[in-house]
């Protein structure tokens, strides 16, 4: 008989996601067995989950390493949105416990479903292969199709998740036939190769099937980052989702796609980079210009904060556009601070929020800065970092997402940018002249602060103040980690 | 005879699935699936992968479309009561489109094509075997969790409360 040679397996590039696998199949497990009052110990132990695979990421930093016939890799660059990934997860898990409990959800399928979402974002982080990446996606959407309609007893959970999974799958197609187009006319789904073999028969550059693979791809991506026109899931989806999953959408999937467009638009298509690059002009300047002209008179929060985060795509985008090292480093800082601080703005909406979604309209934050001053200052902090003001993060990205334009020569680009950001602290600064300047309606005695949601508070307030005013460390990460 | 058959089998594909996407029924939408699924089959044969070929037989034009047409029997949509042989007017296409697929698998079978027209050979099971689990082994183990997430998200949304 005849044996086959196994290929030798290197786990270590993929250990992040090897960990958090065994953790979510085991937290399945014992949900069996952990009664429905005690499922917060769940949530702890996935969160030892995120510890020990944050662990395992440290020590690759600055050793790139590729295993599985170079269908993964360890690179800086995945590894920083490997820890974007962990923290926004973290985060909503910390914010996810107050909330289910009050909507009166079983928790027992939430924090597995996490978990495997998160493999998902990591893989589609450093997957090298078409395939890899394509399979990244795919966990990750389907995890969050069911995330999204989490809350079974609310219609608008319901209607976000079937809005999510239809729109999702019908992106899924664009993307794969891309992808499907790309092979047909490189022979190879690497994306290291499908550069190599562009560059050795440069005519395949004009090949009409190439370039609608590629044009498809990044209709697929796109929709994933909810870039304008591909983003009308998106209000709909993060106002329906139970409020910590619409923290989690709006940041770490965001990050991912981000990881997963940069590296196929970077690597495999650097012979088309005049062409992607219009592409994205275009794309930045409808997906800033639709996200803040209509975040401008939304009364729901939740919705805001979504049209909000279109606009942010789109700021990224605009690094994304410049394509140098300053617009690339811009990105990967932006999408760290992003985290920061939108999840910490949902942990306030979770806490002002009542059962039933009730309770997130702006109006319905009147007063809050006189009845809770530590936590308004705390959201003021989000809302301003929001709005890019220093000294906060959202400030030094926007900054260096900007600058990055400018020196690539796209200043058209930047003002367009600006201006945008200046439109933005409307809808921020109306946030907060309810809570500060309108006489309280209501007690906010409701609300109740546990350490888990304080932590995670915590954590955005340090993670959007600190880089905010010494940000050399972390721009110093971020420059390590790109691409170029 | 590979090109002709190619260019045939691929009008029946998409006229199949035009048909499917138009049909106002849902059983023979359904029916018009599996007919393009067939011609499909057999350009994945000409193209030199038969495993591929059988498992759209088999995996696509089998299992999947009886399962819909399960689905299609429980929800009630097809109108039961009202039941009937239909008239050949009525399903004379996707008769042509099956009769072609078939006359055009049939003059392989008889002409003893190799079933090659892509440059390079034939992919059989060992070779696909080999690529799988050799070369997508991170891809299979990926999808096989998928699969067991994907199965606990549905179990989680449809359990009774």
């Amino acid at each position: 008989m005849e044996t086959i040679a196994i290929p030798a397996i290197n786990f270590a590039p993929i250990m992040p996601e090897v960990i958090l696998s065994i953790f979510a199949m085991v937290l399945l497990l014992v949900n069996v067995f952990v009664p429905s009052e005690h499922k917060a110990y769940l949530g702890y132990l996935s969160l030892v989950g995120l510890i020990v695979a944050g662990f395992t990421l440290i020590g690759g930093w600055g050793v790139p390493l590729s295993a599985f016939n170079d269908s993964v890799v360890r690179d800086n660059f995945s590894i920083f949105f490997k820890g974007i990934f962990l923290l926004t997860v973290g985060m909503s898990i910390l914010i996810s416990d107050q909330y289910f409990k009050r909507e009166e959800c079983n928790l027992g399928e939430l924090y597995p479903l996490l978990l495997f979402a998160t493999v998902g974002m990591m893989l589609m982080a450093s997957g090298t292969d078409l395939m890899t990446i394509f399979l990244g996606l795919e966990v990750l959407s389907v995890s969050l199709y069911i995330l999204a309609g989490f809350n079974r007893a609310n219609v608008k959970s319901n209607e976000a998740g079937l809005k999510y999974f239809l729109l999702g799958a019908f992106s899924t197609g664009f993307l794969l036939y891309g992808m499907a187009l790309t092979y047909g006319a490189t022979g190879t789904t690497r994306v290291v190769k499908i550069a190599e073999y562009v560059s050795q028969n440069g005519v395949v550059a004009q090949n009409p099937m190439f370039v609608i693979g590629m044009l498809l791809m990044a209709v697929g991506f796109s929709f994933k980052i909810a870039a304008a026109p591909f983003h009308m899931w998106t209000p709909d989806v993060y106002e329906g989702a139970p409020t910590p999953m619409t923290a989690f959408m709006s940041a770490g999937p965001k990050a991912a796609g981000f990881a997963a467009f940069m590296r196929v638009a970077i690597i495999a298509f650097p012979s088309l980079k005049a062409d992607w690059s219009d592409l994205l002009w275009i794309l930045a300047v409808l997906t800033m210009t639709i996200g803040n002209l209509i975040a401008l008179n939304q009364d729901n929060i939740k919705r805001m904060l979504a049209y909000s985060s279109i606009a942010h795509a789109g700021y990224a985008l605009v690094g994304f556009t410049a394509g140098n090292a300053e617009g690339t480093a811009g990105i990967l800082f932006y999408m760290l601070s992003y985290a920061f601080m939108n999840i910490g703005a949902f942990a306030i909406i979770v806490l002002v929020g009542k059962k039933g979604e009730a309770n997130n309209n702006v109006m319905d934050y009147a007063g809050f800065g006189t009845k809770h001053p530590v936590l308004a200052l705390a959201m003021a902090v989000f809302l301003f970092s929001l709005a890019g003001m220093p000294p906060t993060a959202g400030f030094i990205g926007k900054f260096y997402l900007f600058s990055g334009a400018i020196k690539a020569g796209y200043v058209w680009l930047a003002i367009i940018g600006v201006l945008n950001s200046a439109a933005s602290v409307y809808y921020y600064l109306r946030v907060m002249v309810y809570m500060y300047m309108k006489d309280p309606v209501e007690e906010f005695d409701w609300m109740k602060l546990t350490p888990a949601v304080a932590i995670c508070i915590i954590i955005a307030v340090v993670g959007v103040l600190l880089p905010g005013v010494v940000p050399a460390f972390l721009l110093n990460l971020a420059q390590q980690a790109v691409l170029l | 005879m590979e090109s002709a058959l190619f260019y045939i089998l691929s009008a029946v594909t998409v006229t199949g699935t035009a048909f499917a996407i138009t049909e106002k029924h849902a059983v023979h939408a359904i029916v018009y699936l599996v007919t393009s699924f067939f011609a499909l089959a057999v350009i994945f044969f000409l193209l030199g992968a038969p495993v591929v070929a059988i498992f759209e037989v088999i995996i696509y034009a089998g299992a999947i479309m009886v399962l819909f047409l399960f689905v299609i029997m429980m929800l009630d949509l097809g109108h039961p009561e009202r039941a009937r042989l239909p008239g050949i007017r009525e399903w004379w296409p996707a008769l042509a489109l099956g009769t072609v697929t078939l006359a055009s698998a049939l003059a392989l079978v008889v002409s003893r094509a190799p079933a090659i027209s892509a440059p390079g050979k034939a992919i059989g099971v060992k070779e696909f075997a080999l690529a799988l689990f050799g070369k997508y082994g991170v891809a299979v183990e990926v999808i096989s969790m998928q699969l067991l997430f994907a199965l606990v998200g549905a179990l989680y949304l449809a359990r009774k409360r």
